[in-house]
C-alpha cells in the first residue's frame, strides 16, 4: 500500500470524514471547514454545544474560562436551536478582538477518538412541591398568580395542555404546578427564578420557530405585557397555589393503555379445563383433547398414528438433531411394552446430545454469533462459551425462569461458589452476542444502539414484542409508549456490556471482556501461546512502546496537526493495545485466560471528562474504550426526543412495560443497573407473555409451526393463537411444573397428536392445508444442522465429542470487514469460517455474522442479526448444488461407501436404507439401485458405492421429517 | 390452456397423473425427450393477452431512498426549508441538492443522478407511490409479496409461474444480492407456490457481488456419473411422492435437482464476464477501486440474465436509509448506482432488449420532506416515486404527484398493490385471473385490490 494512501485511510478513521473530499495535501494551516469537521464528531454537519464544547481542549483561552463556552456558544446560534451549522460556526473567527485573541482556531490533535460529550446537557433540577420556592409562596405573589396567569393559562392553554385535553400535546399539562414545574415532553416548563431556563416564557416569547405559543390558531402571540406579566411571575419564584397532582407528562396516545390491554395476549393466561369431545377415546393426553375439540368444532378428525419406526425417526430428530441407528430402532421395535415410547423418550431427554439440538433453537432466538457483524465485523472469540452455558442449560433442565434470570442479570445474582459464579457470568453472553456497529463515532449514539439492540433483543426473544419499535416515538401498534422504552433503556445504558473486540484500528469502541474466576473449572480451547510466541510479542510490544515514546512520548515536539504523525499515533496506540490484549489473554503458563463475554453493572459514580489530549498511549487507549460520560455510571435515561441521541429531554425513571402491569418505576437497589428487577418482572408469575411465547416457541419447534405462527410477535400484528385454551393450558403447567423445559417437552411428544401419522388427507387438506388445527403430522423439511448431522452419523464420521471453543476461539482476535489494512492487524478471510473444518456437530461450527458455515446457510440457517425462531425451509437447487458438488459431501457419500463396502454385498443395499431411512427398501427402490450399478460408467467398485450413498443424502426422504 | 392457474392446479394434475409434476419434469428429462418439456412447470407460456413486456429487471433500493433529493423536485420544499413540517417540532428540509430538466421531456432530476437523468425520455416516472406501513420489515415485504402480515409469494415468483422461463437451464427467478434481513428469503420466496418458482440467490447485500457466485456450481463428477446419481435419487423421491400423495417439499426437491443439473453448465457461462468488452464494462463503472464496481457488476449480470432468458431479476442495493448524516450518505449511495443503472439502460436498448424488458425502480418507501435531526429525513409511506422504463411503458412520461412538499401522494395514487397490477398487466397477466388456489379459494398477488394505472402503458 501506498503510504500516502495508507495516511488518507487513516486520516478517514480518525477525524470521521468517510466519503468527503479529503485534502489533497497536507496544510499546515486547519482551515474554518475542516476544525467544522473536526469538532463535528457525530458528522451530522452541525455542532451541538457538546461538540463545540471541546474547543476548551485546544484554546488556552477557553480552557482559562470554561465559563465563556456557553455564552460565545449561543450568540453563534443565530437560529436558536441548539446546533451551529457551519455557516454559524464560521462567525466565530468575527466574533471581535476578544474571541480572537481566545484563538478559537482548533488544532487538531492525534487523541484517538475524542470524547464528545464532555458537558452535561444542562438539567435544572425539577422543583418538588416540597422545594422552598413552592411551599412557602407568600400572598402577593399567589395574588399575582389569581390575577395576571392563571386566566391566560385557563383560556389560552387548557385546550391542549390540561388533564383534560382531548389530546395532551407535547405531554405537557400546565393546570397544576406539579405539571407546569416538570414540563412535557422536552424539558421544564417554569423553571422559578429562571426566565432564561423556562420554555414557558421562550414559548412565549415566540422567538424559537419551533416553539411558539399558543399556536397561531388560538390566537397567536400574547400581547407584550402578558409575556412580560409571566417573566416577572417567574422572576417571583413562579408562585402557585395549585396543589391537584395530575397524571402528568405523559402524552395522550393513539391507542387507549385500558383498552389495548384487552388483547388476548396482555391478558393473564387462565386456568384452562379440558374440553369434552365427541371421541373420548381417542384424546391420550389433555392437550390431545385440546386439539380434537378444535378438530371436531370443524367437522375434522385426526389421521391414525404414525407408523413406529417413523415415530422413533421422529423423536430422534426432534430430541437429538440425529436419527436413530439401525440396532436403535430395532431395539424400539422388539419392545413391546406399553411404556415403550416413554422410554426412549426418556432416554433421549438425558442425551447430553439433547442440549446440542435445544441449546441451538435457543441460539437461534438470541442471535448467537462470535462476532460483531456490520463494517467491522470483529471476532469475539471468548463468546462460544455462551454458546456451551446454552446447551448446558438445556441438558441440565435448568428451569426455563432461572435460565432468563442467569441470562439477564447472571452477574448480580447470588452464587454458591467459584464455578456457578463463572456460569453466571457466561450467562449474560446472551445480552452482549448481538451485531454492534463498531464504527458509531458518536459515543453517546453507540450507548444507545447498543441498548437498543438489548432491549429489542430481550423484548422479542423473551416476551414476543417488539418494544424497540418505541425508541422514536410511541409504538404504533401495541400500547408501548415511548416512556416505557426508555425506562427500559435506562437498564441497560446503565449496564457495561462487555463483548470482548480488540482495539483495532478502526473499532472505535474496543469491548473489554469479563475475567472469570480461576478456579472456576471452565475449560480452555488448546491454543496456546509458546516461549518463543510470547518473547515474539513481548519484543513486538517492547519495539512498538519504544516507538511510541520516541516519537510522541515526553520530550518530543508536539504532535500538533501533522496528519502523519496523528495517524501513526494513533496507528501505533492500536498496536500497543492489540499486542497487550493477547499477551494478557495468557497464563504465565501459555495457556489461555478464562474469560467471557457478558455485562456488567456500570459503576455508582460518572466518569470525569477527560481534559486534553491525552498524554501517552496508555491515556489515550483508555480514552479510546470510554463510554459516553453521559452514560458512564448507573442511572436513569433521559427521553430522546423522536429517538436523536442530540435530543436529551426528561429523564425517565427505570422500569418496565405498562401494559403489562408496571406501575410507576421499578424499585432498584441504590447503584444497580435494575437487570436483576427486570429479569425478575420478566419471569414473574403474573406476566402474561413469557410462558406463552416459550411454550410456543417449543411448540414451533415440535411441529414447525406455532400455536401462534408469528412466534416473534405476540402484539396486536401478531396472529392470533389457533388454539388459546391450549396454549393457556401448557402456560399455567408449565409455570406449575417449576418451568422445566423437559418435562414440558415430554409431555407435548407423549401427547398422541404429536405422535399422528403425516399422511395426506383430503378432506383436512382442503379445510386446513397449513394444519393449523393439527389433524396430521406436518411433514417438516430437517434444520441445517441435522442435515449434516445426519450424513455425518449415517456415514460414520461424527464426532461426539464436544470441541473446546470453536475456530474463532482458535482464530483469536482479528476482524473480516472494514477497510483491510494488513500492517495493522491479520484480517481473516472468510473461508476460515465458511469452511471450517471438523467433523463435530454442527452446534460447534464457528458463526460468524456474514460468514456463516456453507453447510448450514445452504439450509436456511439462523439468520444471527435478528432474534430468530421461525426459520425458512426451502427447497431450491442451490441445496441440489451443495448435495451434489460440495467437498463436504463428497468426503461423507465415500464414508458411507466404505461402511457399506465392509459389508457382505447382500447386505449393504438394505443397510444403507436402515441408516439413511430408518427402514428397508422397496422392490422398486432395490431395482433403482440395481439399475445404478449395472449400467455404471467406471469399474470402480468405491466410485460406483459413492455415487449411490451421494443420492441417499440428496433425496427427499433424507431431508423431509415424516 | 392459457390460464396458469387451470394448467397447474397442483391437485387437478395429480389427479390426472397419480403423480406430481415433478414427475413429468424428471421423466421429460431422463428420456431426453424435449417434447415433454411442455408440461414442465417452468416451460415458457405465453401470456393471458398480448403484451410488450417480456421480462423484468426489478431494481430494489433497499432502505428507502429520498424522493425530494432524487426525481420528485420540489421547489417549493426548498423555498419554505426551515418551516415547521409535519412532524410536531420538525422542520422542513429543503433538498441540499440542484436539480436541472433534461430530455424532451424536461424532467427535472437531481444533481446526484446525472447519468440517469440523460435516460429521462425513458423514463416514466411515478411520483404517487405509496404503501401501508412506514416500517422497513412491513413495507419491503409489501413490496415484493403484497403483504407484510402472511407468507405470500413473491412477484417474481408469481412472473414465473405466470410466464414460465425461455431458459430451462438457468432459473427463471434470480435475485442478486438480496437482503438477509426485512423478511429475508420470503421477499423471494414462493409461499404456497410451487417451490420451483422461488427465487435463486446469488450472494447477499451485505457483501460484493464480485465473489457471489452461485455456491458449489462446479460438477464434482462427470456428467454422466453425475446424470446416474441424480436418476437413482428421482427414482426414490418418486417413490415418495407416490406415497405421499400431496407433498410440495418432494416436488421442490425433484425440481431443484434437475435444475442444478443445467444450470451447472449454463450458469458460469452467463456470469463470466470475460467475453464482455473493455468499453462495456467501464461504462457500467465495473473497476476494483470505483464505487460504482458492485452496482455495475450487479446490472451487467442482470443484462446477462435476461439475455439469456431469465425471466425475472432483482437487484438489491441498500443503504438508503438515510436517518443520519444524508448530506454525505445520500450522495454516495447515488453515486454507487447512478452510472450502472443509466449503463444497463443504454445497453439494453442498444441490444434491441429494453423494448420488451420491463425496468422498475423503487424503495420500499420514501422520506419526509421535514428534517429528522439536523440532517437526516424519516420514513414516508404516503408519497414516494418509482419509475420504469421499457417494456411497454410510455417513456418520458410522468404519473402522479406529491403535495408542494413530497409529504402525500395527490394525484393519481399508486399503491403497491396497483404497482404489481401495472406491472403484471405490462407482462401481459391480468393481476385478477392470475390465481392459484390454496386453502379453499384462489389466491392473487394484488389479494383484493390494485387497479391498473393504464395512462402509463405506450
Amino acid at each position: 500500500m501506498q503510504p500516502h494512501r495508507l495516511v488518507l485511510i487513516l486520516l478517514v478513521a480518525l477525524v470521521g470524514v468517510a466519503g468527503a473530499q479529503l485534502p489533497g495535501e497536507y496544510k499546515p494551516r486547519v482551515s474554518p471547514e475542516e476544525a467544522f469537521k473536526f469538532f463535528d464528531t457525530d458528522g451530522n454537519g452541525t455542532l451541538s454545544e457538546e461538540e463545540f464544547s471541546k474547543v476548551k481542549d485546544y484554546s488556552p483561552y477557553f480552557r482559562a474560562h470554561p465559563e465563556a463556552i456557553d455564552p460565545v456558544f449561543k450568540k453563534l446560534d443565530l437560529k436558536g436551536d441548539g446546533q451551529l451549522t457551519f455557516e454559524e460556526y464560521r462567525e466565530v473567527y468575527n466574533l471581535g478582538k476578544r474571541a480572537q485573541a481566545a484563538n478559537a482556531t482548533p488544532q487538531p490533535n492525534p487523541a484517538p477518538k475524542p470524547e464528545t460529550a464532555h458537558v452535561e446537557p444542562a438539567k435544572p433540577p425539577v422543583p418538588t412541591a416540597s422545594s422552598p420556592t413552592s411551599a412557602t409562596p407568600n400572598a402577593d405573589g399567589l395574588a399575582f398568580f389569581e390575577k395576571k396567569i392563571r386566566p391566560v393559562l385557563t383560556d389560552k392553554c387548557y385546550k391542549c395542555h390540561s388533564a383534560d385535553s382531548e389530546k395532551i400535546k407535547g405531554g405537557l399539562v400546565l393546570d397544576t404546578r406539579q405539571g407546569i414545574r416538570r414540563g412535557g415532553d422536552t424539558a421544564p416548563a417554569v423553571v422559578p427564578g429562571d426566565v432564561a431556563g423556562s420554555l414557558l416564557a421562550e414559548a412565549l416569547r415566540y422567538t424559537n420557530k419551533d416553539l411558539q405559543m399558543p399556536p397561531e390558531k388560538s390566537g397567536g402571540k400574547l400581547p407584550d405585557s402578558v409575556i412580560a406579566d409571566f417573566e416577572q411571575w417567574i422572576k417571583m419564584g413562579a408562585p402557585d397555589p395549585r396543589e391537584a397532582t395530575a397524571a402528568v407528562a405523559v402524552s395522550k396516545p393513539s391507542w387507549d393503555m385500558e383498552k389495548a390491554k384487552s388483547h388476548w395476549a396482555f391478558k393473564a393466561p387462565q386456568a384452562q379445563k379440558p374440553p369434552a369431545v365427541r371421541d373420548a377415546s381417542w384424546p391420550r393426553l389433555d392437550i390431545d383433547r385440546f386439539l380434537l375439540a378444535a378438530l371436531e368444532a370443524k367437522d375434522l378428525k385426526p389421521v391414525p398414528d404414525a407408523d413406529r419406526a417413523v415415530l422413533l425417526r421422529r423423536l430422534y430428530f426432534d430430541l437429538t438433531g440425529l436419527p436413530p441407528t439401525p440396532a436403535q430402532l430395532d431395539a424400539f421395535l422388539a419392545d413391546t411394552s406399553p411404556n415403550a415410547v416413554e422410554k426412549v423418550v426418556d432416554e433421549l431427554l438425558a442425551s447430553p446430545r439433547f442440549g446440542e439440538t435445544w441449546g441451538r433453537h435457543w441460539l437461534d432466538v438470541a442471535r448467537f454469533a462470535e462476532s460483531s457483524g456490520r463494517d467491522v465485523n470483529a471476532t469475539e472469540p471468548h463468546a462460544w462459551r455462551y454458546r456451551d452455558y446454552v446447551i448446558a442449560a438445556l441438558n441440565a433442565d435448568k428451569p426455563y425462569d432461572e435460565f432468563i434470570r442467569e441470562q439477564i442479570a447472571g452477574d448480580l445474582l447470588p452464587a454458591k461458589d467459584d464455578r456457578e459464579r463463572a456460569q453466571h457470568l457466561i450467562a449474560t453472553g446472551f445480552l452482549a452476542v448481538g451485531s454492534i456497529n463498531l464504527t458509531e463515532r458518536n459515543p453517546r449514539q453507540f450507548a444507545l444502539d447498543l441498548a437498543d439492540e438489548q432491549i429489542d433483543t430481550v423484548s422479542q426473544a423473551v416476551l414476543g414484542l417488539t418494544v424497540a419499535c418505541a425508541r422514536c416515538h410511541d409504538h404504533k401498534f401495541d400500547p408501548i409508549p415511548q416512556r416505557d422504552y426508555y425506562a427500559m433503556a435506562g437498564i441497560f445504558l446503565s449496564t457495561d456490556t462487555r463483548y470482548g473486540t480488540a482495539p483495532l484500528f478502526e473499532n472505535g469502541h474496543p469491548g473489554k471482556e469479563i475475567p472469570l474466576p480461576a478456579d472456576a473449572g471452565v475449560p480452555v480451547p488448546s491454543r496456546k501461546l509458546s516461549a518463543e510466541q510470547r518473547a515474539t510479542l513481548e519484543g513486538n510490544l517492547a519495539r512498538a512502546k519504544a516507538f511510541y515514546d520516541r516519537s510522541f512520548g515526553v520530550g518530543t515536539p508536539p504532535i500538533g496537526n501533522d496528519i502523519k504523525r496523528r495517524v501513526v499515533a494513533l496507528g501505533s496506540s492500536a498496536r500497543i493495545g492489540q499486542l497487550q490484549k493477547e499477551l494478557d489473554s495468557y497464563d504465565a503458563e501459555g495457556n489461555q485466560k478464562p474469560m467471557a463475554v457478558g455485562v456488567l453493572d456500570l459503576p455508582a459514580e460518572r466518569a470525569a471528562s477527560p481534559v486534553g489530549p491525552p498524554r501517552n498511549y496508555a491515556e489515550g487507549l483508555a480514552r479510546f474504550q470510554a463510554r459516553a460520560v453521559i452514560f458512564s455510571a448507573v442511572g436513569d435515561s433521559p427521553l430522546f426526543v423522536r429517538g436523536d441521541a442530540a435530543k436529551p429531554a426528561n429523564t425517565v425513571p427505570r422500569g418496565f412495560l405498562t401494559v403489562l402491569g408496571a406501575t410507576g418505576p421499578a424499585q432498584i437497589p441504590a447503584g444497580e443497573s435494575g437487570r436483576r428487577e427486570l429479569a425478575d418482572w420478566l419471569v414473574a408469575r403474573d406476566n402474561p407473555l413469557t410462558a406463552r411465547v416459550f411454550i410456543n416457541r417449543v411448540w414451533h419447534w415440535l411441529f414447525g409451526r406455532g400455536l401462534v405462527e408469528s412466534v416473534n410477535n405476540f402484539g396486536t400484528t401478531g396472529t392470533t393463537p389457533t388454539n388459546t385454551a391450549l396454549l393457556d393450558y401448557l402456560a399455567r403447567r408449565f409455570e406449575d411444573e417449576g418451568w422445566s423445559v423437559k418435562k414440558l417437552i415430554r409431555e407435548i411428544v407423549l401427547s398422541r397428536s404429536y405422535q399422528l401419522s403425516s399422511v395426506y388427507d383430503e378432506k383436512g387438506f382442503t379445510a386446513d392445508p397449513e394444519n393449523a388445527l393439527v389433524w396430521r403430522h406436518s411433514p417438516r423439511r430437517l434444520e441445517a444442522e441435522a442435515i449434516r448431522d445426519g450424513m455425518l452419523a449415517v456415514s460414520g464420521a461424527l464426532q461426539l465429542e464436544p470441541p473446546v471453543g470453536s475456530a474463532v476461539a482458535l482464530a483469536g482476535d482479528g476482524a473480516l470487514g472494514g477497510r483491510q489494512i494488513p500492517s495493522m492487524r491479520h484480517p481473516f478471510s472468510e473461508e476460515l469460517f465458511v469452511d471450517a473444518p471438523g467433523n463435530f456437530r454442527s452446534v460447534y461450527l464457528p458463526v460468524v455474522r456474514n460468514a456463516l458455515p456453507d453447510a448450514l446457510s445452504a439450509f436456511d440457517f439462523a439468520e444471527p442479526n435478528t432474534v430468530g425462531g421461525n426459520r425458512d425451509a426451502t427447497n431450491v437447487p442451490v441445496q441440489a448444488l451443495y448435495l451434489l458438488n460440495s467437498e463436504f459431501v463428497t468426503a461423507q457419500a465415500q464414508h458411507f461407501a466404505e461402511r457399506l463396502l465392509a459389508l457382505p454385498p447382500q447386505q449393504r443395499v438394505a443397510q444403507a436404507f436402515q441408516l439413511a431411512f430408518s427402514r428397508p427398501p422397496t422392490a422398486t427402490e432395490e431395482a433403482a439401485a440395481r439399475a445404478l450399478f449395472d449400467g455404471y460408467p467406471t469399474r470402480d467398485e468405491k466410485a460406483a458405492w459413492t455415487s449411490f450413498c451421494r443420492a441417499l443424502f440428496g433425496c427427499a426422504e433424507f431431508r423431509i421429517l415424516d | 390452456m392459457n390460464t396458469p392457474s387451470a394448467l397447474f392446479s397442483r391437485r387437478d394434475a395429480l389427479r390426472s397423473l397419480s403423480c406430481g409434476f415433478g414427475y413429468l419434469a424428471f421423466a421429460a428429462l431422463a428420456s431426453r425427450a424435449s417434447a415433454a418439456a411442455a408440461t414442465s412447470p417452468l416451460a415458457p407460456r405465453a401470456p393471458q393477452f398480448p403484451a410488450k413486456a417480456k421480462r423484468v429487471i426489478f431494481l430494489c433500493m433497499r432502505g428507502a431512498p429520498s424522493h425530494v433529493d432524487t426525481f420528485d423536485y420540489k421547489p417549493k420544499l426548498k423555498a419554505d426549508s426551515g418551516a415547521p413540517g409535519r412532524a410536531p417540532g420538525s422542520k422542513l428540509l429543503g433538498s441540499q441538492w440542484r436539480f436541472a430538466q433534461y430530455g424532451q421531456s424536461g424532467r427535472w432530476v437531481s444533481e446526484l443522478l446525472p447519468n440517469v437523468a440523460k435516460h429521462s425520455d425513458e423514463l416514466c416516472m411515478i411520483h404517487s407511490m405509496q404503501t401501508d406501513l412506514p416500517a422497513h420489515p412491513q413495507a419491503y415485504l409489501m413490496l415484493h409479496t403484497g403483504n407484510s402480515q402472511f407468507v405470500r409469494p413473491s412477484l417474481g415468483a408469481w412472473t414465473l409461474y405466470g410466464l414460465g422461463t425461455a431458459n430451462e437451464n438457468l432459473p427463471g427467478f434470480v435475485t442478486i444480492a438480496p437482503t438477509t434481513i426485512n423478511g429475508g428469503a420470503q421477499n423471494y420466496g414462493s409461499a404456497f407456490l410451487p417451490a420451483i418458482y422461488q427465487g435463486t440467490r446469488i450472494g447477499t447485500d451485505t457483501r460484493p457481488v464480485a465473489g457471489a457466485r452461485v455456491r458449489d456450481i462446479a460438477p464434482a463428477n462427470p456428467a454422466e456419473v453425475q446424470r446416474r446419481e441424480i436418476d437413482f435419487m428421482q427414482a426414490l423421491n418418486r417413490e415418495k411422492l407416490a406415497r405421499d400423495q400431496v407433498q410440495p417439499q418432494v416436488e421442490g426437491v425433484i425440481e431443484s435437482f434437475e435444475l442444478a443439473f443445467r444450470m451447472q453448465s449454463e450458469m458460469p457461462r452467463v456470469m463470466d464476464f470475460s467475453q464482455e468488452t473493455p468499453d462495456t464494462l467501464k461504462a457500467y463503472g465495473i473497476a476494483g477501486s470505483e464505487p460504482t464496481n458492485d452496482m455495475g457488476r450487479k446490472c451487467l449480470l442482470a443484462r446477462r440474465m435476461i439475455e439469456a432468458g431469465v425471466r425475472f431479476v432483482e437487484v438489491t442495493q441498500a443503504d438508503w436509509d438515510h436517518h443520519f448524516n444524508i448530506s454525505k450518505a445520500l450522495p454516495e449511495s447515488c453515486l454507487s448506482v447512478d452510472q450502472p443503472i443509466a449503463a444497463l439502460l443504454t445497453d439494453l436498448k442498444q441490444r434491441g432488449l429494453l423494448q420488451d424488458t420491463l425496468v422498475v425502480w423503487s424503495g420500499e418507501f420514501g422520506r419526509t420532506p421535514h428534517a429528522q435531526g439536523a440532517d437526516g429525513r424519516d420514513h414516508n409511506n404516503k408519497g414516494f416515486t418509482a419509475w420504469m422504463a421499457g417494456g411497454g411503458v410510455k417513456g418520458g412520461f410522468t404519473y402522479g404527484a406529491t403535495d408542494d412538499y413530497g409529504y402525500e401522494a395527490v394525484e393519481n395514487k399508486m399503491h403497491i398493490h396497483d404497482l404489481h397490477a401495472t406491472m403484471l398487466h405490462l407482462l401481459g397477466l391480468n393481476h385478477e385471473k392470475l390465481t392459484y388456489r390454496y386453502a379453499g379459494r384462489d389466491f392473487r398477488l394484488t389479494d383484493v385490490k390494485g387497479v391498473v394505472a393504464k395512462d402509463i402503458i405506450a
